[in-house]
């Protein structure tokens, strides 16, 4: 087993290099130069020390500045593969020192005027807390209704929760998301269309986090009712799969309850290809929950994505893309180990 | 066995005395027909109500989309209407009242909604009546004008002024930019209840929304110093009103409405013309007196006009107010070069005011909203302003036939000829010079909307209306009809779907086949890239990409091209997965055996004889995987980095509805488009899990 988890991990190790390099490729493409920026910067701060230099002897201090900068930031070069290694901190810059993503050192934003670290902090906290809640709401709601539909296959109501299913997976995350403001915020006035908490209110303690959840129910639910359809789906199939199994027949033939049979035989059964798809899925829904921290105005991590798109501060950006590659990788990391341990079978393949 | 009756036994008997027992006893055996296949499936797919009303939906849907554009040949994608924006669905902008129909005084329009006069003095209003941006429903006339003779009405973009007999001026609408000044408690109550129902931050989104006529006007040309004394002078006099009459809610650079219209009369009988502009009011009196009041900002020309006398004429197009004074030589608009160059017809060029004239006097202008026509002392026509090159001309007159009446629209002027023909010319994109032949000869009198054309007979009773009816789906925040832009989003949005779910299945189905058939040393190479990709957080990438194509300087249609590529990039390992285990079964089977044995080669097994038995499976990714992808596509440009605006994609044209008061105040905006993505999605969807089902054969579906 051992031998195979370590196995898994090298594995994704790779995979992370791989990735990151490409995304270093792209990041590379935006024509966004934090060196030039920076001489820039510094050229209008020295302007009146300047005034009376000639545009030559101008232009030869910026080139200078220009050169300094990228040693500094390890862009002095035109090979790729070594802006890379200084770039994740493998190998030292013009001056030997190493700065780069294993040092802790994940860039600057231009636009918050701070460390990139520091910037995504707060979000990464906001998106991570309504992903989990997220995730424990749907599973409270989608792992019964897919068994009950599953035990209770071809009925009227299993029909029907097929048809509801399919629209609730079909359906843009955004049409659902208008359609529940429509309804929530204008219609019924229950909940505000958006936002983190009441404006200019300081509350602490108790208050502050009913304060919070009244401002996070409509994205909850939201996010929950989205995830809905499929996930009732997966459970459905797989206790389908599983109810057929041979077991099944055996422990009925045997006259165990029907009550032990479903819970006990047939959803431990049914449960691997489950977790395999809740881990995939709320790995899913980090990428996904994007879209809702848009729609509602919630300061998360997709949120900071898209605006960190659209003001070019691609330090950010490629941070925020690190983390959600990351992320997918542990998660995939995590259902191959399940896996391995579940089904020695796997282990053995593997 | 059925009973039969004694008459069908005996048939049966005879029967088989003479021509023997043999097809009683096939139709007895119940023998099992053999179908391919492909008709099983067929057969078991149409068994199954739900999933063949949904392709109907979805063949429907291709067919509306994909021909529909062809039955919209006016259409284009940057096509903006200030006058028409956020309209509401309706289709009775041309609906004329029954009790209006055989008594037509007047009918006047400027944006969404008309405003007709009956001789027997009463005002009806009809159109898209709810102006959106201010919670008012400007159908809802007042009492005291629903009581009172009115002699005039003009309607602006969302205010109406009506003057009544006693002289008494009543308006009504929004009065946001000193559209008008009232002392009538219904309407200041009306005001009030709007006020409450649209909060003062909503409405600064909604102003926001709604890209303000002012804001585009205000960019052009600079006002000259004289104009801006005449200003400071209106602004102090907003000052004393603002003091007198609160009901003004703005203060900021408007022209109050006389204060002796507010509170006195105003000479009836000696009105020579009542018209509206954007948000603007004129008065144009017989003695040349002028009152003109309202919103400075979408009119920069306006001050030149405050206490200007001896005026005949008065109109406004959608920046400027333009003047005829009694030298009847030319226009006059307080600016120097604007509407100087004359023309005999559209499509003529055009010469110097004093060239053209030649002497000859202009008795009457007509504006439309970027140009305008006038009539001359010997009763020919010119033009003056920027005509868009889609105009039509003007039609030839026969000889000796003179314009006696004529009218300006929006875009267009509709006139009536001395032999009683009815002539439509100038803009044409929303149907307003579709003149039906109906009304030649009997028409006395034409009346012109903004898009609408009414021809009326000797009795005051209509004749015949052609132009806009109205929007089916409404409009959106630029005016263009959003029924049209959901067929042509459609398209896009539906192109884009198909071709990115062909680029990955056909990367699939080759590393799919290649891997599985293979095996080894390629397999595990190929699905190590595919577990890379798959490892990449689709929508993240999705949108740095984008982004980054969009700094690119590459035409639009290269960046649609790209992002197809990525979605079709992204997304195949799934299939290619599929594919590859699919080909791991079949590769044991006997037949591939054989065709191994008969020394074919590897790839032509891969790929001709494997590949064809998993044809099935391929089809139902590709059904799904078109779902998934149409609805990245609608995310991405939803997020703003698909398909920009202008290009309409299902996607972007939700892209406005992110904030609450326009969901629920322009809800017509995104119901339409969302039920066309979703009803699309779901179909597909639903179409895509049938045929998966009905495909396996170890589906138990009898269970």
């Amino acid at each position: 087993m051992g031998k195979y988890i370590l196995k898994r991990i090298g594995y994704m190790l790779a995979v992370l290099v791989v990735l990151s390099f490409i995304l270093f490729l792209i990041y590379n493409l935006v024509p966004n130069n934090r060196a030039y920026t920076d001489a820039k910067a510094e050229m209008t701060t020295q302007k009146t020390r300047l005034r009376n230099a000639t545009a030559e002897e101008k232009e030869k201090m910026f080139e200078d500045l220009y050169v300094e900068y990228q040693r500094k930031y390890g862009t002095d070069t035109k090979n790729m593969v070594v802006k890379y290694l200084r770039w994740v901190g493998f190998m030292p810059n013009y001056y030997g020192e190493y700065s780069g993503l294993v040092q802790g050192d994940f860039g600057y934003s231009y636009e918050f005027k701070d460390d990139v670290i520091d910037v995504v902090k707060e979000p990464m906290k906001n998106t991570v807390f309504i992903n989990i809640f997220a995730t424990i709401l749907a599973l409270g709601i989608t792992i019964p209704l897919g068994i009950v539909c599953a035990v209770k296959k071809g009925s009227k109501g299993d029909q029907v929760m097929q048809v509801v299913t399919i629209i609730g997976y079909s359906l843009p995350s955004f049409v659902t998301a208008i359609l529940f403001v429509w309804i929530f915020c204008s219609l019924l006035g229950w909940f505000p269309p958006s936002g983190m908490k009441t404006p200019g209110s300081n509350y602490t303690g108790w208050k502050w986090f009913t304060d919070r959840m009244y401002y996070m129910a409509l994205p909850l639910i939201t996010m929950t009712f989205c995830s809905l359809g499929s996930m009732t789906r997966y459970v459905r199939a797989s206790m389908i799969d599983a109810l057929s199994l041979d077991c099944i027949r055996t422990a009925r033939a045997k006259g165990v309850t029907e009550k032990a049979v479903i819970y006990s035989h047939a959803w431990r059964n049914a449960l691997i290809p489950i977790v395999t798809l809740v881990v995939g899925w709320f790995l899913g829904i980090f990428g996904g929950s994007l879209m809702f921290e848009n729609i509602f105005g919630i300061n998360g991590m997709g949120k900071l994505m898209i605006s960190s798109l659209r003001t070019q501060d691609f330090d950010v950006v490629v941070l925020l893309q690190l983390f959600y590659v990351a992320i997918s990788l542990i998660g995939n990391l995590i259902i191959d180990i399940v896996y391995g341990l579940v089904d020695p079978r796997v282990r053995v393949s593997a | 066995m059925k009973k039969k009756n004694l008459f069908s036994r005996m048939c049966g008997w005879v029967r088989r005395a003479f021509f023997g027992g043999s097809r009683d006893l096939a139709n007895s055996i119940d023998v099992e027909e053999v179908v391919t296949p492909i008709q099983q499936i067929i057969r078991n797919f149409l068994e199954r109500r739900l999933a063949v009303g949904a392709l109907c939906v979805v063949i429907g849907m291709f067919l509306l989309v994909f021909i529909g554009p062809l039955f919209m040949p006016r259409y284009y994608d940057s096509y903006t209407e200030v006058t028409q924006k956020n309209v509401a669905p309706t289709m009775s902008m041309m609906k004329v009242p029954s009790e209006l129909k055989n008594d037509i005084k007047m009918i006047d329009s400027y944006g969404s909604f008309s405003v007709g006069l009956s001789n027997a003095g009463k005002v009806y209003v009809w159109g898209a009546t709810q102006l959106g941006t201010t919670g008012i429903d400007i159908g809802e006339i007042p009492e005291a004008v629903l009581n009172d003779k009115i002699a005039y009405v003009a309607a602006g973009i969302d205010h109406i002024i009506a003057i009544s007999e006693t002289g008494k001026v009543y308006g009504w609408g929004s009065n946001k930019h000193g559209q008008y000044v009232t002392t009538d408690k219904e309407v200041l109550e009306m005001l009030e209840e709007a006020e409450e129902s649209v909060s003062d931050e909503e409405a600064a989104l909604l102003e926001e929304a709604g890209v303000s006529a002012a804001e585009e006007s205000s960019t052009e040309g600079e006002e000259g110093a004289e104009g801006e004394e005449v200003a400071e002078a209106a602004e102090e006099a907003v000052e004393e009103v603002k003091e007198m009459d609160k009901s003004v809610s703005t203060g900021e650079n408007i022209i109050p409405m006389p204060t002796e219209l507010v509170t006195g009369t105003i000479d009836v009988a000696n009105i020579k013309k009542l018209v509206c502009g954007y948000q603007c009011t004129a008065i144009l009196m017989n003695d040349g007196k002028l009152y003109i009041w309202g919103n400075m900002n979408a009119y920069q020309n306006i001050s030149s006009f405050v206490d200007k006398e001896g005026l005949v004429d008065i109109d406004f197009t959608l920046n400027y107010i333009v003047g005829l004074t009694e030298q009847g030589t030319s226009i006059f608009t307080g600016k120097r070069g604007l509407y100087d160059q004359y023309r005999s017809n559209i499509n003529t060029s055009a010469k110097a005011s004093k060239k053209f004239l030649n002497g000859r006097k202009i008795t009457s202008i007509y504006a439309t909203n970027n140009h305008l026509c006038g009539l001359l002392d010997d009763g020919s026509l010119f033009f003056a302003g920027n005509f868009p090159s889609d105009s039509v001309p003007m039609p030839k007159l026969h000889d000796g036939e003179t314009i006696k009446q004529i009218g300006a629209g929006t875009y267009h002027y509709t006139a009536l000829t001395s032999e009683g023909r009815v002539l439509s010319w100038g803009g044409s994109t929303l149907g307003q010079i579709d003149v039906p032949d109906t009304v030649n000869g009997k028409t006395d009198k034409v009346l012109v909307g903004s898009f609408q054309n009414y021809a009326v007979d000797a009795n005051n009773a209509l004749v015949d209306k052609w132009g806009l009816k109205g929007y089916l789906f409404g409009t959106d925040g630029y005016g263009a009809d959003i029924l049209q832009r959901i067929i042509q989003g459609g398209k896009m949005t539906m192109t884009i779907g198909a071709v990115a779910v062909i680029i990955s299945t056909i990367i699939g189905i080759i590393v799919g086949c290649l891997s599985g058939y293979f095996g080894g040393a390629v397999d595990i190479i190929l699905m190590r890239v595919a577990e890379i990709f798959a490892a990449i957080p689709f929508l993240p990438f999705a949108l740095i990409l984008s982004a980054i194509m969009a700094q690119m300087d590459i035409s639009e249609n290269e960046k649609i091209f790209i992002l197809m590529a990525i979605l079709g990039i992204l997304t195949w390992t799934g299939l290619a997965r599929m594919v590859r285990g699919q080909v791991l079964v079949a590769r044991e089977n006997e037949y591939v055996t054989a065709a191994k044995a008969m020394g074919v080669r590897e790839g032509r097994i891969a790929f001709r004889h494997i590949l064809p038995n998993i044809v099935s499976i391929i089809f139902v990714t590709l059904t799904l995987d078109f779902a998934t992808c149409m609805l990245t596509e609608s995310s991405l440009s939803y997020l703003g980095f698909g398909v920009t605006y202008p290009r309409p994609t299902w996607g972007n044209m939700l892209n406005g509805a992110n904030n609450s008061t326009i969901i629920k105040n322009y809800w017509w905006q995104w119901v339409f488009t969302s039920i066309f993505l979703a009803v699309t999605c779901i179909c597909i969807n639903i179409v895509g899990d049938t045929l998966r089902d009905v495909m396996d054969p170890k589906s138990d579906r009898d269970k």
